[in-house]
């Protein structure tokens, strides 16, 4: 297997990812207008939505190739399922970190229980729990198995759990971002565009990581 | 061959006692430990009760499925399950039903001892109380059975059965809190017909992810 | 009667079974022989749908058995190494459930007898939990006696056992033979061996040697 930059796709779209970002980020500080009441707290939803974005697309991703790692019985789903749930993980993360850090100086506590951020937790909670079976679950071929099927049931138990968040308490606004679509486009652009960006970034980083967990795998069985 | 698996279940279980003995005694440990945990009024209590009689089931539930999964490793008793040319579904439900019925069981006679130890009045509907009980129940050991299947040829599967359930099980308890606060304050069906919805759901859901994956996780 | 084709299996990487393919035949007993931890009883998990395989196709009697129904194991059994039977059921009662879920049940007359053949008549309603290993093999021959198959896979039948036991176990397997199954036998002992089976096959390094 050549190594994965040695591919000029790879180190071509690897290029051009990071201008696109650092273009993203500098866009976000410097030409996006500042909201009232929110001011500089309300950039971090250019960062914060598109995670959330990443991580859900992602959780979708393990369960997509769940479903076909039970079809096909090819261990190539297996390490897609692997690649998005640790990849999606780190996107959820980065969601429940930034989170808070906007709620601190708008809703005046790091941590109230909105729908879409107690979603979050929960379900990177239900992956915590993932790759704790990983670990423990047994030998590796098992493991494929269960990982597969876990990552059916997270997924399919998320709108579960977001409706039952939401009706939980109600009280509790959602993130102004419910209002996105209603936006100027001087906010609604730049928003897609980070929104593109970080989607391309999720490709690159899973092609890169299914590339790398394979090669793991390759090295393990020659030993 | 469903009905012969679930006699099974039962018959065991009526031989042996494990699963609603182990049950029974936790579930009035819980109660203990909440009462004397609890050094406050009984009126903040009963606003309290739902969620701790749900946290207790929940926890009991874990012991419960736990056992019911681990017999079958012992002998290797499982390989007659799986090697016999049944549906494979079949043993997800059966495992389910038979949970669900030693989980009723539980709570039927653990329910006295919740509400005096902890000086609640019981719901002003209990029929209405006792019919969301066994439905919320269902959903429980629904997600409950289908996990314990994953996690039981596991390394640490005591440790990893409430690690995966708990975040899994979260819709279920936050409905199960709701309707029975509800019922204890006399709220109309209105009140708490979304929650019942959402306990429908999963016991509709989960019941046929489980009974479509069992097959494929019973396997070695 | 059983066609396997390229069966592989590892643990953890390590590669137990490495594209075993192999056919028995009607009336044909196959002898697996091999090295502790060679993937003999692997094997015949795998045939009996207790454990799965990596990849590989398994045909009985021209149905796929891995993809296939339930119902296509239903003239397929397994006797493995464990008792795989319920410690607090009874010898009786664990014989019922296993002959009934294989859709075959039998009157507990008959499984009296069976019991009482291989020695086991004075614990026949106590709890399994309290057998010794001798007593566990018998009651997996018992078994094997009573229920309907065309094919057996049977994981080292003499394991555990006495003289007596021994003969036993022989002459049941001398009886189905003659009856013209099939049967796939893991054994240790050469000459039993090449007593019992008509063909031997030799898994080594995970190929068939």
């Amino acid at each position: 297997m050549k190594p994965f930059f040695n591919n000029k796709t790879n180190i071509s779209g690897m290029a051009l990812i990071a201008a696109m970002m650092l273009f993203n980020v500098w866009n976000v500080i410097m030409n996006t207008p500042m909201v009232p009441e929110q001011h500089w707290a309300q950039k971090i939803f250019y960062v914060h939505v598109p995670s959330a974005w990443v991580g859900f697309l992602s959780y979708f991703i393990v369960m997509v190739a769940g479903i076909l790692f039970f079809m096909k019985k090819d261990d190539y789903w297996d390490v897609v399922g692997l690649a998005a749930a640790e990849i999606g993980t780190v996107f959820m993360s980065l969601v429940l970190i930034t989170g808070p850090i906007w709620a601190i100086p708008i809703w005046g506590k790091p941590w109230i229980w909105e729908p879409r951020l107690t979603t979050t937790l929960i379900l990177f909670l239900i992956y915590i729990g993932y790759f704790m079976m990983r670990t423990f679950g047994g030998h590796i071929e098992r493991v494929k198995r269960y990982a597969a099927a876990v990552g059916i049931i997270a997924f399919v138990d998320v709108p579960i759990i977001f409706v039952s968040v939401k009706f939980w308490t109600p009280e509790i606004q959602s993130h102004p971002q419910v209002e996105m679509a209603q936006q100027p486009s001087e906010i609604l652009i730049p928003f897609l565009l980070s929104l593109s960006i970080f989607t391309l970034l999720y490709i690159l980083m899973l092609k890169y990581r299914i590339h790398v967990i394979r090669i793991n795998s390759r090295v393990r069985a020659d030993v | 061959m469903f009905f012969t698996l679930l006699k099974k279940e039962l018959f065991v279980e009526f031989r042996s006692r494990e699963v609603t003995l182990s049950m029974l005694v936790f579930g009035l440990s819980i109660i203990l430990t909440f009462a004397l945990s609890s050094n406050v009024s009984p009126t903040i209590i009963a606003n309290y009760a739902p969620g701790m009689f749900w946290i207790m089931v929940l926890f009991v539930a874990v012991i419960g499925v736990h056992r019911t999964f681990s017999y079958e490793k012992e002998f290797d008793a499982f390989s007659m399950l799986i090697s016999a040319p049944i549906d494979r579904g079949f043993i997800f439900l059966t495992k389910w039903i038979s949970g669900f019925i030693f989980l009723t069981i539980m709570e039927g006679l653990i329910l006295i001892p919740f509400f005096k130890f902890l000086m609640i009045d019981f719901p002003s509907q209990p029929w209405i109380a006792i019919g969301t009980t066994l439905l919320i129940n269902c959903a429980i050991m629904a997600i409950a059975s289908l996990v314990s299947g994953i996690a039981m040829r596991a390394r640490l599967s005591e440790v990893l059965l409430p690690i995966l359930l708990f975040p899994l099980v979260s819709p279920v308890i936050i409905a199960a809190t709701k309707i029975s606060g509800s019922i204890m304050v006399g709220d109309p069906y209105s009140f708490w017909k979304i929650w019942l919805l959402i306990i429908l759901t999963v016991i509709v859901i989960f019941g046929l992810v489980g009974y479509t994956l069992f097959d494929f996780i019973t396997e070695e | 009667m059983l066609s396997v084709s390229n069966i592989s299996k590892s643990f953890d990487h390590r590669t137990v079974l490495n594209n075993i393919t192999f056919h028995v035949e009607v009336g044909e007993t196959v002898i697996l022989m091999g090295k502790n931890g060679a993937g003999k009883s692997t094997l015949l998990r795998i045939i009996a749908r207790i454990m799965a395989c990596d990849k590989g196709e398994i045909l009985f009697q021209n149905n796929d058995l891995l993809k296939g129904s339930p119902l296509v194991r239903q003239k397929l059994l397994y006797v493995g190494h464990a008792s795989a039977m319920y410690t607090i059921l009874s010898a009786i009662e664990n014989l019922q459930l296993a002959l009934t879920l294989r859709g075959t049940p039998v009157e507990i007359s008959r499984i009296q007898d069976q019991l009482n053949y291989y020695g086991l008549t004075n614990q026949s309603n106590d709890p399994i939990s309290i057998y010794s290993q001798g007593m566990l093999q018998r009651l997996k021959l018992a078994y094997a006696s009573l229920a309907s198959w065309q094919l057996l896979l049977i994981d080292e039948p003499f394991s555990g056992l006495d003289t007596e036991g021994i003969a036993l176990v022989n002459k049941s397997l001398h009886r189905w033979k003659k009856l013209g199954k099939s049967m796939m036998i893991v054994l240790h002992n050469q000459s039993r061996a090449e007593e019992l089976g008509d063909r031997i096959l030799r898994i080594k390094k995970g190929l068939i040697a």
